[in-house]
């Protein structure tokens, strides 16, 4: 396989990664994430793709997990006001990491980068 | 416009647009009455105003759906409609039955309605969604039964497309399933069953083939993507909405005397439900992605796109989110299913419907596409709705989860009623919400007569 074609590949997968790791495979995703990053080189469609994926993983792990888990620390267990926020804030933003996630697959797929406007080419 | 039949689906289109308005209309009257108990009573009690509300829905969609497959279907056929006289008959023959039957709702007590009708003779009222007089439902069958001939033909005497077929196939399932509403067992269970033969076969099996017959139609015109691609897509998304969506059905099983199986069945399947929506938003994103021209019609690009998302939030994640057995043991029939009901039936099927409109209404008036102030108006009448839609859903889903709380986890569970009194916050800043989303629909009625500079022709 030559080169660009291996670093395209390795993108799509850290994209997939990605995508898993915020769905199916939490944690395993991250780790292969980890693995894939020792592969690549500074500068390159793949470096660009897995580190896009470990920072939004990053971000998921502390916009989902920490920001939860502060919620249930400061609200409290037994509140029901608690429960109230932390659903409605967990399903919503973790659905929004998944979109994100799936739209930087995509692009992956065509072997470029994100643009700021969505519907740029 | 290639066909000059394509036209009629205008008709329809305008009758979808002035019953969505009253059924916004309903649904801000009714959210009013949740906070506001005797508002308009004894004019339009509660129990009136959400059939009216849910029966607007169901019909408004159903033209929405017909008119979408008139335009449509002579394109993908490559010839004119087989008869356009009797799309034009049975159009004033729907629209008079449903017109009819609100009215019916509004002006008759709903007993002295079924007794007019002749309900005696074959009993089929009285079920949610399906509230509908039998007289109302045989014209309904009629309507569906001519038109369905009317596109069959059309597609049998043309050229055939997966678009096409997989249309036709969802139509035809939408007719026959309806059928199970005339059989009204005597046993409430097994009565259940067949209800949600309707209303599940529906909105979770058949009218997934349509929406994506319908996105994908109108994602070949505006993205210039191969007809290949897309079809392999749609052939993937059809069997996944099957295969999830069938046996699914048995998530409406929980809880109401049928066998336990069904909770392993209804689990399992329907956690596979966020499945073809998942790939709808992942189909709409590539295609777009990987599109070979900008459409001047960019309205209708963001419906497009806002269906797939929205359809994979509503129907996908916020079904998942109370289906599998042991989180549907509580929050069964709670407001979590209307937060559930609201961004589904919007994100995929009025979105859909609105994503159609947007991209056929321009053709139909001799344009492109709308005029740039047009576009203007409509984009940020999207995204009004939209995000109105989201807070609702996101109130809905927040009274949700306090009813379950207070009414079904609590060691002292509260009565039903005094629940409410307690969701009375949520309840008011959903109404917010339902304003701004009628707002929403006026603002994106305007854009149709908001004059501006004509687009320029990028393709």
């Amino acid at each position: 396989m030559k080169t660009d074609e291996l670093q395209l590949k390795r993108a799509e997968i850290s994209t997939l990664l990605s995508l898993l790791n915020l769905t199916a495979l939490p944690v395993i995703g991250f780790v292969a994430l980890l693995f894939i990053y020792k592969k690549t080189e500074a500068n390159t469609i793949d470096r660009y793709y897995v580190m896009l994926g470990i920072t939004t993983n990053l971000i998921a792990a502390i916009a989902l997990v920490l920001v939860t888990g502060l919620m249930i620390l400061l609200g409290g267990f037994d509140s029901p006001w608690t429960w109230v926020y932390v659903i409605s804030y967990f399903v919503f933003v973790h659905a929004m990491f998944i979109l994100f996630a799936t739209w930087t697959m995509v692009r992956s797929w065509t072997g470029k980068k994100l643009t700021k406007s969505f519907l740029s080419k | 416009m290639k066909y000059e039949s394509q036209g009629i689906a205008k008709l329809y289109f305008i009758a979808a647009i002035a019953l969505f308005v009253g059924q916004i209309l309903f649904g801000v009257t009714m959210g009013l009455q949740y906070v506001m108990g005797d508002f308009l009573f004894p004019e339009i009690p509660f129990n009136v105003a959400r059939m009216v509300h849910t029966n607007l829905l169901i019909v408004w969609l159903l033209f929405g759906f017909m008119g979408s497959a008139y335009f449509l279907v002579p394109e993908e056929a490559e010839r004119e409609l087989y008869s356009p006289m009797l799309a034009k008959v049975m159009f004033w023959v729907f629209l008079t039955a449903g017109v009819l039957t609100i009215l019916g709702y509004l002006l008759v007590p709903y007993a002295r309605l079924a007794e007019i009708t002749m309900n005696d003779l074959l009993p089929t009222m009285g079920r949610e969604f399906l509230e509908q007089p039998t007289i109302t439902k045989i014209g309904i069958v009629i309507v569906a039964l001519a038109f369905i001939f009317n596109i069959g033909m059309t597609i049998l005497s043309g050229r055939k497309t997966v678009i096409n077929v997989v249309l036709l196939t969802g139509l035809v399932g939408l007719a026959v399933f309806f059928l199970f509403s005339f059989y009204n067992p005597d046993n409430l269970v097994l009565d259940k069953y067949f209800w949600w033969f309707v209303v599940h076969l529906w909105v979770e099996g058949v009218w997934e083939l349509i929406m994506a017959s319908l996105l994908a139609y109108v994602l070949i015109k505006v993205t210039g993507v191969d007809r290949e691609v897309i079809e392999k897509w749609l052939y993937i998304i059809i069997a996944m909405a099957l295969i999830s969506g069938l046996v699914g059905t048995g998530h409406h099983f929980f809880w109401i005397g049928t066998p336990d199986y069904w909770q392993w069945l209804g689990s399992i399947f329907s956690a596979l439900e966020p499945i073809p929506f998942f790939m709808m938003t992942l189909f709409a994103f590539n295609v777009v992605n990987k599109r070979r021209r900008d459409h001047p019609n960019k309205a209708a690009v963001l419906w497009a796109l806002g269906t797939a998302v929205m359809a994979f939030l509503g129907a996908g994640v916020w079904g998942f989110l109370h289906t599998l057995a042991p989180v549907n043991f509580y929050t069964h029939g709670t407001q979590i299913t209307a937060a559930h009901g609201h961004m589904a039936f919007y994100g995929a099927y009025v979105m859909v419907v609105l994503t159609m409109i947007s991209y056929s209404m321009p053709l139909m008036r001799g344009q492109k596409a709308a005029n740039v102030n047009a576009q203007k108006h409509e984009i940020r009448s999207f995204w009004i709705m939209t995000i109105s839609m989201v807070f609702i859903t996101l109130l809905l889903t927040g009274a949700g989860i306090m009813q379950v709380y207070l009414q079904r986890y609590a060691a002292d569970p509260l009565p039903f009623m005094v629940v409410q009194d307690r969701l009375a916050h949520f309840y008011w800043a959903r109404e917010v919400a339902g304003i701004t989303f009628l707002y929403g629909l006026f603002l994106y009625i305007y854009s149709f007569f908001a004059k501006g500079e004509e687009v320029a022709d990028v393709e």
